[in-house]
């Protein structure tokens, strides 16, 4: 489905990545973990067109993703969330998700004033799909609330709402747990399995290990923009190199733990599968 | 004073055309275009060109249009990779190039002394009768351009426009190619300004190079910011308001014997004032842009 061949991007002498390379397979959902600054955003961001390799090619369904036309992935069915969303303050929730649907009609000047009806039908189907994935995050009563007003979280959640009105084939989500709370956080993780089910495949950037080993197939870890480990979640803890990566190196007696990301995270042995301590 | 008041509402309305297409591009879309004056002064000198070559105004009008949209048209591709400030000062060095076009090509524009003698709008009629066939064709033609900027504002097209103002990446990523959305506003705004420009010559049967200085983009802007910046209802508002000053100020002179020199320099302090003291007590503008409530509007 999509991948990535040997990409390096460099941003002056600071290598953000090195050597990459991946695939992601149908229905896949693939983790993507490392310490802040390992260069996890930077591989979405090349991943989804958003920036161009320095050296590498990334390609998504048979074609080469370019970024000279970043908007066409999300066309063809391979779309990003943003670790920070930064909603619009003059747009509503209800149409920041139009506009993550695909509303030909609508989108057109031309049929926008000469087929009225043709307008109204298609947007009255999607605020029908847009107010079902608002409800499954919880932000259905504030439909009409202006979209950058909303709580850190709650940008989180929309952005990811957002992004889901196109069915998309491939999903490339930016830490979408942080800062959203725990039973929120389950819920999300069985969203995120039914669309999965549906025939989508994910790539999720996350430092919340539980929520990572409940979710994923597979885990990449990145360090200093490298792939220093492709396995099961659950190996993640015994390898020593993702352990140092985290945690620094390590001294004997020790005990390995690590701090989930988001402001609700708790501890979580990386040791224990990922279990919540 | 019947007549100057037409004159007022016919001004009025023709630039309340510019400023409806202005608050398209800057308003919805968060396009800074310091160059709007060169959409209308290629809209005005199309309407002139082609009028003084025999053709009728009707279909002179909608040739100036098209005119001013492929103008738009090229603004927008010309500088489709610049950041938003970059651009913005490319618009203004356009329009001073189309000005410069004006003044300098004789053969084609009449140069400095412009095109004069167009047989105008309604050349039947005269006097208060043409003010009043003149006044109902523009505010005709405002309504309809308005609307017609409402409803582009209210479907998928103007959301893209405001997210690609607020959060273009994110338009992006949700598959919005802003540069087309950019163009297509520009070009869609040429028209609307190119109309105006076109009305404006007709009205006045003469165009020239003066009319085309940034001050009027200024005006223009003035306008908008002064009504509200993404509010339709709001530039023409805004429009009328500038309008009225601007025309009315060396009516003032006349009554209160103020030198005529004086009234120059009086028309810019008293729109400047203005606009400072709206933006202090509303910064919004008058009639700021409205959250639109889509989930409410439905039955
Ligand atoms: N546009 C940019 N210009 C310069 N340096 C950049 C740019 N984007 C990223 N970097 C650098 O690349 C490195 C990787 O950054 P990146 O944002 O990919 O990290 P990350 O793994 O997502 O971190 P976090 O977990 O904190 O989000 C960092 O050192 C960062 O400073
Ligand atoms: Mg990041």
């Amino acid at each position: 489905m999509l991948s990535a061949h040997d990409v390096t991007r460099s941003f002056g002498g600071l290598t953000a990545v090195n050597h990459v390379s991946l695939e992601i397979g149908p229905r896949e959902i693939v983790g993507l973990v490392g310490p802040n600054g390992s260069g996890k955003t930077t591989l979405l961001n090349l991943l989804s067109g958003f920036l161009a390799p320095t050296s590498g090619e990334i390609r998504f369904d048979g074609t080469t993703v370019s970024a000279r036309r970043a908007w066409q992935p999300s066309r063809l069915g391979l779309r990003r969330s943003f670790q920070l969303p930064k909603l619009p303050a003059r747009m509503s929730v209800l149409e920041v998700m139009l506009a993550g649907g695909r509303l030909p009609a609508g989108a057109s000047p031309w049929r926008s004033l000469l087929t009225p009806g043709a307008v109204r039908r298609e947007e009255a189907a999607f605020i029908g799909k847009a107010m079902g994935l608002l409800a499954e995050v919880d932000l259905a009563g504030l439909a009409d609330h202006p979209a950058g007003g909303l709580s850190g979280g709650q940008q989180k959640l929309l952005g990811l709402a957002a992004v889901l009105m196109d069915d998309p084939a491939v999903l490339l989500l930016d830490e979408p747990t942080a800062g959203v709370n725990p039973s929120l956080r389950r819920r999300m993780a069985d969203h995120l399995r039914r669309i999965r089910e549906g025939g989508t495949a994910l790539v999720i950037v996350e430092h919340d290990m539980g929520f990572i080993g409940d979710l994923c197939d597979r885990c990449l870890a990145l360090d200093k923009g490298a792939v220093i480990a492709n396995c099961r979640p659950d190996e993640l803890s015994g390898n020593q190199q993702v352990v140092e990566a985290y945690l620094g190196r390590r001294r004997p007696g020790v005990p390995l733990r690590i701090v989930a990301g988001g402001t609700v995270g708790g501890t979580v042995d990386i040791r224990t599968n990922g279990a919540r301590a | 004073m019947l007549e100057f008041c037409l004159h007022v509402l016919i001004m009025s309305a023709i630039f309340g055309i510019a400023a409806v297409s202005l608050n398209l591009q800057a308003g919805t879309g968060g396009l800074l275009n310091f160059g709007q004056i060169a959409l209308f002064g290629i809209g005005a000198y199309a309407v002139a060109i082609l009028t003084r070559a025999g053709l009728p105004w009707p279909a002179a009008l909608p040739a100036g249009m098209a005119a001013a949209a492929l103008g738009g048209f090229a603004i927008g591709r010309l500088g489709r990779d610049l950041a938003a400030e970059y651009w913005a000062l490319a618009t203004l060095a356009v329009a001073e190039l189309v000005r410069l076009v004006a003044l300098n090509e004789d053969w084609l524009t009449g140069g400095p002394q412009g095109i004069g003698g167009i047989v105008g709008l309604f050349p039947g009629l005269d006097g208060v009768a043409r003010a009043l066939a003149t006044l109902a064709l523009a505010a005709l033609l405002l309504l309809g351009t308005a609307l017609m900027a409402r409803r582009l504002g209210q479907t998928q097209f103007g959301r893209v426009l405001r997210l690609m103002r607020e959060n273009p990446d994110l338009a992006t990523a949700l598959g919005h190619d802003i540069v087309a959305c950019k163009v297509k506003v520009l070009a869609i705004g040429g028209a609307m300004a190119g109309l105006a420009g076109g009305l404006y010559t007709l009205y006045l049967a003469f165009i020239g190079p003066d009319q085309l200085l940034p001050f009027e983009t200024f005006l223009i802007w003035t306008m908008v910011v002064l009504g509200g910046l993404g509010n339709v209802a709001g530039a023409v508002v805004g429009a009328m308001l500038v309008t009225t000053l601007y025309a009315g100020i060396p009516f003032l002179k006349d009554a209160v014997a103020l030198p005529s020199d004086l009234t120059g320099s009086l028309r810019v302090f008293a729109i400047g004032s203005i606009v400072l003291a709206v933006l202090m007590l509303k910064p919004q503008g008058l009639v700021p842009e409205r959250l639109r409530r889509l989930h409410a509007q439905r039955p």
